[in-house]
């Protein structure tokens, strides 16, 4: 087909392949094994190209569309767990804020009620056994806290006791620390740890001291700390979080089983200042959120931790909706830019080959119009061959007088053949234009093809001419792909026009060959005669020369831009009237 | 046959200028020959052609053009084109510009000598009828007047257009009016 081009011909097989996509994606139902060659000419680009597109386009469209949304789930998540975490030490401060305070009050009770005990004035001299065991009868009432009760003297000797450990009559308390700080203190009482002691059961005291006639009285109690678990815990709290408390060396004073054993070290030791607040630790890796609040009369401090597990709970619950939703949200997004990409190349495809319909129908076009300029052009060779041939005919002819002598036909016999031949060079050149079919890429070095041509083809002519010739080669320039053949027809056609313009003159023709950014630039420039602005526009028309008659075809620029165009390249031209033109031959390195 | 008809022969293709002056030239035209529009449009001042020969795709001036000012110019010069280029809408236009034929590169002579005898009798009809029509105009004014003052004006206006189908027209005219 005359106008198959060489890129269109670069590789079969990748037009094949991409042939056998279209079908299986329909976009081209029709196509038949028939149909091969014109689907091959219509698709310029490999399949290739357009997979990398799509690769290209959904990348972009992936970087444009999920790289905010995802920053933007990133900073909500932050900012939501930084929220969810505030309230959460929010609420767990309080409810360590209201445990205290109910524990403050349950210990200030006790204390009052040992206080108003000391205060009666059967203490110290008539108390006696059944006495204090009244007293612990009455004190057990107001509280089940309370196990055993106890007087002392300022020596440290218990000198009554009631309560369940009767062995502990009498028993000596005076080294005992908490005695010597209840002695020692300016306070009234004092509030131990809980401890076992000598009955090897868990237990704390509260003891207060009275000055009476210069020696103290003392009175202490021993209290259950199971007993203060039960009152301080109500049963709703507990199941959202568990109450512990601990002293000040980091000994759980009351713990709820599965956190901790009583009287072990415990994992959280809360700041001693400040007196109340949220901390958050870090417990075999996960981090734990607690509240706690120190004491007003004990040393003890009390904490409040979630029950569920760490990084559980309501805020994981909130957070795996968010994240479920977001992670379809970023799949919805992949999937639809998948889609559109896949859109977009399509439409690039079709445009792409629409593109390559055009050019073929605009190829057809001028082959139409150069056939008709053919048919127009040979009419006037033609026309003379018939002319000289009747003329002939006439001379020899008796009808108008003797017959002419065979040196007078000779004449007219050379004009036919001239005519002959102009009528050959238009078919030539017609060749030259519609053969297109055989371009065949390899890589050239532009310089040797210029060389070859101004020394080969032409070096006769230039060797008896005033015209001199200046090169101005780029010494690093890359090989072309190209074809030779071709691309020496363009150059000769050029260098004939450049030398046309010289009108025989002595002048210049300048040929520079340099790399423009992905392309090498052949520029030929003369010092000729120029062009007008009409014979600019009108210079690459199949058939349109300045030239006498029978002295150029019309066809040379023609064929050329139809060649350097099939190269993959264009030619630009400049031309100043009378200053001369410059024809560049810009050709893809790629 | 065609002797003393004068043609002349526009074309820039000088091959071709040559051999058909010469052919018509054998069959008793009386050639000149132009190779370029304005030689051409000076020669038809000077030279009293009756028939043009004219080719349309010229250098400098072009076919349509020369014929436009020829006809403009001369108005019993008959021209024909000749081309190479050849397409309806040339012709039509170079009809309407007043071209007697149209004729496509290459033709054969004898049609060309066909059309060439048409033009060259569609002229003289053309002059014959315009004489007429200026002879009646003179008639109808001379009406009224007597044979010797008519004979007078016939003498006056015999010195001013000095044709001889006119002259013998007036003649008989004059000879039926005295029967």
């Amino acid at each position: 087909m005359i106008h198959e081009t060489g890129r269109f011909l670069w590789d079969e097989r990748l037009l094949t392949r991409a042939e056998n996509r279209f079908r299986t994606k329909a976009l081209m139902p029709k196509a038949t094994r028939k149909d091969r060659s014109s689907l091959a000419e219509f698709l310029p680009l490999g399949e290739g190209h357009y997979r990398d597109l799509k690769r290209r386009q959904i990348f972009r469209l992936l970087i444009t569309y999920l790289v905010p949304l995802l920053v933007l789930i990133i900073y909500f998540t932050f900012q939501y767990s930084q929220l969810a975490s505030e309230g959460r030490r929010t609420h767990l401060t309080e409810v360590a804020e209201n445990q205290a305070n109910t524990l403050n009050l349950f210990l200030s009770e006790r204390l009052a009620n040992l206080r108003n005990l000391i205060n009666n004035p059967v203490f110290p001299e008539h108390l006696t056994s059944e006495i204090l065991d009244y007293y612990l009868e009455d004190l057990t009432r107001v509280s089940a806290a309370f196990v055993d009760l106890g007087f002392f003297d300022e020596s440290g000797v218990q000198a009554f006791y009631s309560g369940p450990f009767h062995a502990l009559v009498n028993r000596e308390y005076g080294n005992e620390a908490w005695f010597k700080k209840l002695i020692g203190q300016e306070e009234d009482f004092v509030i131990t740890d809980i401890y076992l002691g000598f009955r090897q059961e868990p237990h704390f005291t509260i003891a207060v001291k009275k000055p009476i006639e210069g020696k103290y009285s003392i009175l202490r109690a021993t209290l259950a700390p199971q007993k203060i678990y039960d009152y301080m815990r109500s049963p709703e709290e507990a199941t959202e979080v568990s109450v512990s408390i601990v002293n000040r060396d980091g000994y759980y004073q009351l713990v709820t089983p599965h956190i901790g054993t009583l009287l072990d070290t415990s994992s959280i030791v809360p700041p001693l200042e400040p007196r109340y607040g949220a901390q958050e630790v870090r417990l075999g890796g996960a981090a734990l959120d607690y509240g706690y609040s120190w004491l007003r009369l004990a040393d003890w401090a009390l904490i409040v931790q979630r029950v569920d597990q760490p990084g559980m709970g309501l805020l994981w619950g909130v957070n795996r909706s968010f994240l479920v939703l977001s992670s379809s949200l970023i799949i919805l997004f992949a999937v639809a830019i998948y889609f559109r990409a896949g859109k977009l190349v399509e439409l690039e495809m079709k445009a792409d080959r629409t593109k390559a319909q055009l050019e073929h129908a605009s190829k057809l076009a001028s082959v139409g119009e150069l056939a008709a300029g053919i048919a127009h052009e040979i009419n006037n060779p033609l026309a003379i061959i018939n002319e000289e041939a009747g003329l002939m005919k006439d001379l020899m002819s008796s009808e108008f007088g003797e017959p002419s002598p065979p040196e007078e036909l000779v004449t007219h016999l050379d004009v036919i053949e001239h005519a002959v031949f102009r009528c050959r060079d238009i078919t030539h050149k017609l060749l030259g234009f519609v053969r297109k079919s055989h371009v065949e890429l390899r890589p050239h070095n532009v310089a040797e093809l210029v060389d070859g041509v101004i020394d080969g083809l032409l070096g006769r002519e230039f060797a008896v001419s005033d015209i001199e010739i200046v090169r101005r080669y780029d010494p690093r320039l890359p090989d072309v792909p190209t074809d030779a053949n071709q691309l020496e027809q363009v150059l000769l056609n050029i260098f004939n026009n450049a030398v046309d313009a010289l009108e025989g003159r002595p002048g210049r023709i300048e040929i520079t060959v340099s790399r423009r950014g992905k392309s090498v630039a052949i520029a030929i420039t003369d010092n000729g005669k120029g062009m007008t602005q009409e014979q600019l526009g009108k210079m690459f028309l199949p058939f349109y020369t300045t030239k006498d008659v029978g002295r150029g075809t019309g066809l040379g620029l023609s064929v050329s831009h139809g060649i350097v165009e099939d190269l993959g390249g264009e030619i630009e031209v400049e031309s100043q009237l009378n200053q001369g033109s410059t024809f560049t031959i810009v050709l893809p390195i790629l | 046959m065609s002797e003393g008809i004068r043609v002349l022969i526009v074309d820039d293709e000088v091959d071709f200028l040559n051999s058909i002056a010469k052919r018509l030239e054998l069959r008793d035209f009386d050639v000149t020959k132009a190779s370029r529009g304005v030689e051409a449009i000076e020669a038809a001042r000077t030279g009293g052609f009756d028939l043009a020969l004219l080719d349309l795709k010229m250098p400098g001036i072009d076919g349509e053009e020369v014929l436009e000012i020829l006809k403009q110019e001369h108005k019993y010069l008959e021209v024909i084109i000749l081309t190479g280029h050849g397409s309806i809408d040339s012709a039509v236009e170079c009809t309407k510009l007043g071209a007697f034929g149209y004729l496509s590169k290459p033709y054969e002579l004898d049609r060309l000598l066909e059309v060439l005898k048409e033009a060259y009798e569609a002229r003289l009809t053309k002059k014959y009828a315009d004489d007429q029509e200026r002879l009646s105009q003179i008639m109808a004014a001379t009406e009224e007047l007597s044979a010797e003052s008519i004979l007078k004006k016939f003498r006056q206006h015999m010195v001013e257009h000095p044709t001889p189908l006119s002259v013998l027209k007036a003649l008989r005219r004059l000879d039926d009016d005295e029967k």
